[in-house]
């Protein structure tokens, strides 16, 4: 158990603790649940650990050795107490909640980690159970199975894989509807990346350690992920000052830092769990997660993760067509560069990511490493708030937890074991900070998490708070996809090593490349070419670490369902991936990547993607695909990526992540595994898959619905998506990209998955849906694709679906209707997507739709709307079809609100409860209304992995909920992660850059706003567009900075933005919806009313005509006698008439009646008379 | 006078039985009280008295002013010269006036003046022909060419209406020849009927000109078909009767009311519609004159029904 949880755990604790941060502690606790252990690590790791590695390995890898050692144990103990706020609380809560249920494996779990990680895991663990709680049904039943160990480890990992496949999804989601809030999101992604890397390890840790570690990974990662949380919420407002501020607050600013971390390793494990949960969803959401944490970093910067993720989406896209690795690398290097310079000093990040890179490689040889390495990185560049909450968290945790999980990962399973001590203690400490902060903030309400997340989650909170949120309300799905992008995040750096960590951390690496993505790539490249390798090797090296934690994971999985596991593992993407992926191996690391991978690259395959990747995977994916595939591409991906593989793969992994979940519930499953069939064909889709799946069916199983949802969702999305992509399979390849579009739908598909898995049916549903809409959306994934430049196009797409698929999950129908719709629309919209992808320009046409997303999302964080928003903002079709952007946002809410809208928005307002905390936790105001939008789409997505379908809405919401505590972050980060999980790639990249934007946004919200959303928005949208997403990061990033002070403000703004964007996108599809409509219906209209009218009309016309009996122009009139006059007649004048003629000549009617009387009376006078003959002869003679 | 020709104002009756059109007709029974619508402005040359009739007198009669009796007191100073049309005159006097020679002495058929001239021993007496109350006068007022009515010609007369133009057609014609007069409306049939009884050589006919075999046993061959018939279809008429009666060769004089045929077209273009319509019947049109001043949108066309291979002239 504790080797798989430990996988799961890095992934899941980052998403865990992003979660707790965000606040999405229901999320995080679902996330925990399913992935239980791997929320730990994966928090740590993600968060810490990817955004330590993305803003600065190196540096971050000493931060986090130091300050992770410091923060975490202050920060756990601050968490308690200070975090706490929302990450102790909620943790508590959810300790008390999880305590009843799985207060037991929890609190072993929680004890465990606590004991392993520190106080984290008690957080954690208390987040857990928070989010336990908060799911207790999956939570216990994952904690249940944590308990059990092996199961539930795999339960918890894939719950927290659900949870951060749900989280990813969500965050996805929102993530990319956040894609604004994605930049804060990202940041968050990015530190939970870190924390993810962290959560990974701890994921395979846990994993490895087996259940029970898991659990306690999963504790430790949700100890971890408390203080995380609070760094992230930290980190997203002001991601670096936040960090060192909320480090600074002690125990309570170190817990922060941590919580930043955590909360970004609770992204990254919300992610993570996310991913776990289900394969696909997981993918998403890891990818999700990843995205956003990716793009979080990017756009944060400081979070790297989030940028990296962004960057990493971006680098992706330009990593992937570079070597998987290098572009990976690259990719990560770019995002670490443009994230570290944003948030702290992009540059800076970007070397210290490079730099983290090398020690992620070193990292990845020990996720831990690479949060380390993050965390100094981070530290050292970013400043701190990642880095120093990753640093923190990392230090705190990673240091231990991360090298150790990542090492364990490396050590792969034995190491798992290893590792998931570490990993689980960091990843648990990760997970348990992700999980603390997000159960905290999600306890606080489910929402409250996202608060947490909010602050610590601005970061993690985009990516974990969203997703955590999404998870805590959906549940830890969000979260933990979150949790398990940042895991992923802080995986790939840690998990370089881990593949899933990588795969995620690769998507994250990716994404966080930019920060991570030096751990990621440079380490990264080491962990990517480890974890990739690792993964391919099968969890082989890199698999190692992420192999470990991801065949710790997909041990877990396989213990119990395999995806679960894996994605747990992931986590659960990881973890499956490496599983599956260590063929993938690299891929594996791509697990993350693979689930990014998988739906982008081929990789992804691994599942690990999937399962993350679903959410993040798909965002991660997407980024991946996009950047990953770049990444993973890098790994996997790369290959992938490249194309059809990876979308294939990504597909199969989304798929294979649905058809897990399925299985797991069968409907999800059967909805996925349609997907997953379609993916499952893909490879590695079949384990990632089966580690979606698991993790999706964990979820389900608890609840998992919501994760399953989530995880379906994803899968469904990925599914979808992939199907889409599939079918456009080849629209992804086709396209372009086809690792955005492969992304995108992936992500999509996850989403949907997990939406679907929300409600089993709304699988079906979706699953239908996502069929439509991948049909749509392939189709329009395609056209989008096609269009866009496939990417955009495709992330569009990705979003659109994600979105829709959040919808749609949200409620099964609205999704399936969404679905349609969205299918539909996305056919129509499609048009309008990818017009409007299109129309963007591809990317900005895909930020546009992030944008929209984000803003939309952020919209959500209002609440309702948020979520409502956000999910449709993340179904931009939804809202599309809805309403435009604010209708959209509306609708979805109303969609949402009615099924999971309403949990969404009341975790988007516990959130807010929470957020006060939150806002203490970070700014969580800033992060709060960054959080808020943010935090809306994880409300939603929580709402959603609630399990209403709104799974993707709940994640928005969650997210959304986190987004406005820490949620920002979260949400952002979920929405950035979400979006960029969606966009994932590119197309994602859109709106991975637009998650990333939120993340940056929302980091710079908490520190940098300008530099995280420049780094971001140079991430993300270097990434996708570059310049698209940048703008949306931009605008994120601005909303982000005002938001900071109060999410309200930026978030409001930034809603705007990306409201704008979404609502243009949505009003442009609802405009070319209605233009086609109202084209096909004026037409016929006008047709049939012109064609009748005039016909009688000209009969009666012709009719009316005054009878005649002599028609003057056919007369031929003699010249002679073309004047009837007295005066034209020959002899006129002198005539006896000619008085008579005068006096006749101008009188008419009666006066010429009267004259002419007085004429025959005889008395007139003409004079002589004349006998001339004046008449006018015919010829004749 | 003839009983049949009681003077009275058919107007009324006959325009009512076939529309308005034959209202115009109505005038011509209007002899009565008007006495002289010609007195001569010479001392007695017109008397109105005694039932004048228009018909010129022959100044010879009276020899200079001769008394008093007439209005014109100094006796009449009037000179009476055929006109160019046979059976018309032309009485030159201070005013100008168009009189045929009135057949029955001593009566006046509808008021005109009379103007009686002696010549020798025989008087004869002439009546005014009011241009504007007779469209067959303001043709020969206004220059028509031929009115082929010539004394002892057979004259049918569609829409004789009271007689008034009648009455001048059958001086004109004399006792030799022959006017059918044909005349729908009983009301102003009974004026002709009045008419009629005076001067032997009308025979009225109280039929409708649409189906001429009604009357066909009545009438023969006929020279000249005279129409006056304000009908839209009375070229159809004309040519209905001209088939039945007018002899190949003979002529017809048809007085064309625009508005009756259509009164939205210009009237020179219904004239010329017309026109062609004869030319469809065998009737070839001769020539066309405005009626102006005398009518409104009246115009008269004269041709010829079948003309011989080139006989004629």
């Amino acid at each position: 158990m504790a080797e798989p949880n430990s996988v799961p755990s890095d992934l899941y604790k980052c998403v865990y603790s992003f979660l707790l941060e965000n606040k999405f502690t229901k999320a995080a606790q679902q996330f925990l649940k399913q992935t239980k252990v791997i929320p730990q690590d994966q928090n740590e790791e993600s968060l810490v650990n990817i955004y330590n590695f993305w803003v600065k390995s190196p540096e971050a890898r000493k931060r986090k050795a130091a300050p992770a050692s410091v923060n975490g144990p202050s920060a756990k103990k601050a968490r308690p107490s200070a975090e706490s706020s929302s990450s102790e609380d909620s943790s508590d809560s959810e300790e008390e909640k999880k305590a009843p249920v799985k207060a037991a494996l929890k609190a072993a779990p929680a004890a465990a980690a606590g004991s392993s990680t520190r106080k984290k895991d008690s957080s954690s663990s208390s987040e857990e159970s928070d989010s336990e709680d908060e799911q207790p049904a999956k939570a216990p039943a994952a904690k249940v199975v944590t308990a059990a160990k092996a199961v539930a480890s795999a339960q918890k990992k894939q719950e927290s894989s659900s949870e951060d496949s749900s989280s990813d999804s969500e965050d996805e989601p929102p993530a990319k509807a956040p894609a604004k809030a994605a930049p804060v999101n990202k940041a968050a992604a990015p530190v939970n990346k870190a924390a993810a890397p962290v959560n990974k390890v701890a994921a395979p840790v846990n994993k490895a350690a087996a259940p029970a570690e898991s659990s306690s990974e999963d504790s430790s990662s949700e100890d971890e992920t408390p203080p995380s949380k609070k760094p992230k919420p930290g980190p997203y407002s002001a991601v670096p000052p936040p960090a060192s501020i909320q480090k600074a607050p002690a125990a309570a600013a170190a817990s922060k830092a941590k919580a930043s971390e955590s909360s970004e390793s609770s992204d990254d494990s919300s992610d993570e769990e996310e991913k776990k949960k289900a394969a696909v969803k997981p993918a998403p959401v890891k990818k999700t997660t990843t995205k956003p944490a990716a793009t979080k970093p990017a756009a944060k910067k400081q979070e790297s993760s989030s940028e990296s993720s962004d960057s990493s989406s971006d680098e992706e896209e330009a990593k992937k067509p570079a070597a998987k690795a290098a572009p990976a690398k690259a990719a990560p290097a770019k995002a670490a560069p443009a994230k570290a310079a944003p948030a702290k000093a992009a540059p800076a990040k970007a070397a210290p990511a490079k730099a983290a890179p090398a020690k992620a490689a070193p990292a990845k040889a020990a996720p831990a490493k690479a949060a380390p390495a993050k965390a100094a990185p981070a530290k050292a560049e970013d400043s701190e708030e990642d880095s120093s909450s990753d640093e923190e968290e990392e230090e705190v945790k990673k240091p231990a937890a991360k090298t150790p999980p990542a090492k364990p990962a490396a050590a792969t399973k034995a190491a798992a074991s290893i590792t998931p001590a570490k990993k689980d203690s960091s990843s648990s400490s990760e997970d348990s900070s992700s999980e603390e902060e997000q159960k905290a903030v999600k306890k606080p309400a489910a929402k409250a998490p996202s608060a947490k997340t909010a602050a610590a989650k601005k970061d993690e909170t985009s990516s974990s708070e969203s997703s955590s949120e999404d998870e805590a309300p959906a549940k830890p799905p969000t979260k933990a996809v979150t949790p398990k992008a940042q895991p992923a995040a802080s995986k790939s750096p840690a998990k370089a090593a881990e593949t899933s960590s990588d795969s995620e951390d690769s998507s994250d690496e990716e994404d966080e490349p930019p920060k991570s993505k030096p751990a990621a790539k440079a380490a990264a490249a080491a962990p990517k070419p480890a974890a990739p390798k690792l993964a391919a090797p099968a969890a082989k090296p890199a698999a190692a670490a992420d192999s470990s934690s991801d065949s710790s994971s997909e041990d877990d999985e396989p213990a119990k369902t395999k995806q679960t596991a894996p994605k747990v593992a992931t986590p659960a993407s990881k973890a499956s991936t490496p599983a599956a992926k260590p063929a993938a191996a690299a891929e594996s690391s791509s697990d993350s990547d693979s689930s990014d991978e998988e739906e982008e690259p081929v990789k992804a395959k691994p599942a690990s993607k999937p399962g993350t990747p679903a959410a993040k995977a798909a965002t991660p994916a997407s980024k991946s695909a996009a950047k990953i595939a770049s990444k993973t591409a890098a790994g996997t991906s790369k290959p992938s990526t490249p194309a059809g593989k990876p979308a294939a793969e990504s597909s199969s992994d989304s798929d294979s992540s649905s058809e897990d979940e399925e299985p797991a519930k069968a409907k999800l499953t059967a909805t996925k595994a349609p997907t997953s069939a379609s993916k499952p064909a893909a490879k590695t889709a079949a384990e990632s898959s089966s580690d979606s799946d698991s993790s999706s069916e964990d979820e389900k199983p608890t609840k998992a619905k919501i994760t399953a949802t989530k995880t379906s969702a994803p899968a469904s999305k990925s599914a979808a998506k992939t199907a889409a992509k599939t079918a456009a399979g080849t629209s992804k390849p086709a396209t372009p990209a086809g690792k955005p579009a492969a992304e995108s739908s992936s992500d999509s598909d996850s989403s949907s998955e997990d939406e679907e898995p929300a409600k089993a049916k709304l699988t079906a549903t979706k699953a239908p849906t996502p069929a439509s809409k991948s049909a749509a959306k392939t189709a329009a994934g395609t056209s989008k694709p096609a269009t866009p430049a496939g990417k955009p196009a495709a992330e569009s797409s990705s979003d659109s679906d994600s979105s829709s698929e959040d919808e749609e999950p949200a409620k099964a129908k609205l999704t399936a209707t969404k679905a349609p719709t969205p299918a539909s629309k996305s056919a129509a919209k499609t048009a309008a997507g990818t017009s409007k992808p299109a129309t963007p320009a591809g990317k900005p046409a895909a930020e546009s739709s992030s944008d929209s997303d984000s803003s939309s999302e952020d919209e959500e964080p209002a609440k309702a709307k948020p979520t409502a928003t956000k999910t449709s903002s993340p179904a931009s079709k939804p809202t599309a079809k809805t309403v435009a952007g604010a209708s959209k946002p509306a609708t979805p809410a109303g969609k949402p609100a009615a099924s999971s809208e309403s949990s969404s928005d009341s975790s988007s307002e516990d959130e807010e409860a929470a957020k006060p905390k939150a806002a203490v936790t970070k700014a969580a105001t800033p992060a709060s209304k960054a959080a808020a939008s943010k935090p809306a789409t994880p409300a939603t997505p929580a709402a959603k992995t609630g399990k209403t379908k709104s799974s993707s809405e709940s994640d928005s919401s969650d997210s959304e909920e986190e987004a406005s505590p820490a949620k920002p972050a979260a949400t952002n980060g979920k929405a950035a992660t979400p979006k960029a999980a969606a966009t994932v790639a590119k197309a994602t990249g859109k709106p991975a850059e637009s998650s990333s934007s939120d993340s940056s946004s929302e980091e710079e919200a908490a520190c940098k706003t300008s530099q995280v959303k420049a780094a971001a928005a140079a991430k993300s949208k270097t990434m996708a567009a570059a310049k698209a997403e940048e703008s949306s990061s931009s605008s994120d990033s601005s909303s982000e900075d005002e938001a900071p002070r109060k999410a309200a403000t930026a978030p409001p703004t930034p809603t705007a933005n990306n409201t704008n964007g979404k609502r243009k996108r949505d009003e442009e599809s609802s405009e070319s919806e209605e233009e086609e409509e109202a084209a096909v219906k004026t037409p016929k209209n006008k047709k049939v009313t012109t064609t009748p009218q005039t016909f009688p009309k000209a009969n009666k016309k012709s009719t009316n005509v005054p009878f005649r009996r002599i028609v003057e122009e056919r007369v031929e009139v003699d010249p002679r006698l073309a004047d009837n006059s007295f005066e034209a007649k020959h002899g006129a004048n002198g005539d006896w008439g000619q008085r008579a003629n005068e006096a006749l000549k101008f009188t008419k009617g009666k006066s010429f009646r009267h004259e002419k009387t007085k004429k025959k009376r005889g008395s007139y006078r003409g004079g002589a008379i004349s006998t001339s003959v004046n008449s006018i002869k015919f010829d004749s003679d | 006078m003839r009983p049949g020709f009681s003077p009275r104002g058919d107007r009324g009756g006959r325009g009512g039985g076939r529309g308005g059109f034959r209202g115009g007709f109505g005038d011509r029974g209007g002899r009565g009280g008007r006495g002289g619508g010609f007195r001569s402005p010479d001392g007695g040359g017109f008397r109105g008295r005694g039932g004048g009739r228009g018909t010129p007198r022959g100044r010879g009669g009276r020899g200079g002013r001769g008394g008093g009796r007439g209005g014109l007191g100094g006796g009449k100073r009037v000179l009476i010269e055929p006109h160019r049309h046979e059976g018309v005159f032309i009485c030159r006097g201070k005013e100008d006036a168009l009189v045929t020679k009135n057949m029955v002495m001593g009566e006046s058929v509808y008021g005109e003046k009379r103007m009686s001239v002696e010549e020798g021993e025989a008087k004869i007496e002439y009546r005014a022909w009011n241009p504007f109350r007779s469209k067959l006068a303001a043709a020969i007022l206004g220059g028509i060419d031929k009115i082929h009515i010539k004394p002892g010609a057979k004259v049918m007369y569609l829409g004789a209406a009271s007689g008034t133009t009648v009455s001048h057609v059958s001086d004109i014609v004399g006792p030799e020849g022959l006017v059918y007069a044909v005349e729908f409306s009983h009301r102003s049939g009974r004026d002709l009927l009045n008419v009629a009884k005076k001067r032997t050589n009308i025979i009225p006919i109280i039929e409708d000109a649409r189906h001429p075999h009604k009357y066909r046993m009545l009438v023969g061959m006929v020279d000249v078909i005279f129409a006056d018939v304000a009908q839209p279809d009375q070229t159809r008429i004309v040519a209905l009767n001209a088939h039945n009666f007018l002899k190949n060769g003979g002529h017809f004089v048809i007085s064309i009311k625009a508005n009756c045929i259509d009164s939205t077209a210009a009237p020179e273009a219904v004239f010329a519609s017309e026109v062609k319509k004869m030319s469809a019947e065998n009737m070839k049109p001769q020539e066309q004159l405005t009626l102006e001043p005398y009518e409104r949108d009246h115009a008269v066309v004269v041709g010829i029904y079948r003309p011989p291979p080139k006989q004629k002239k």
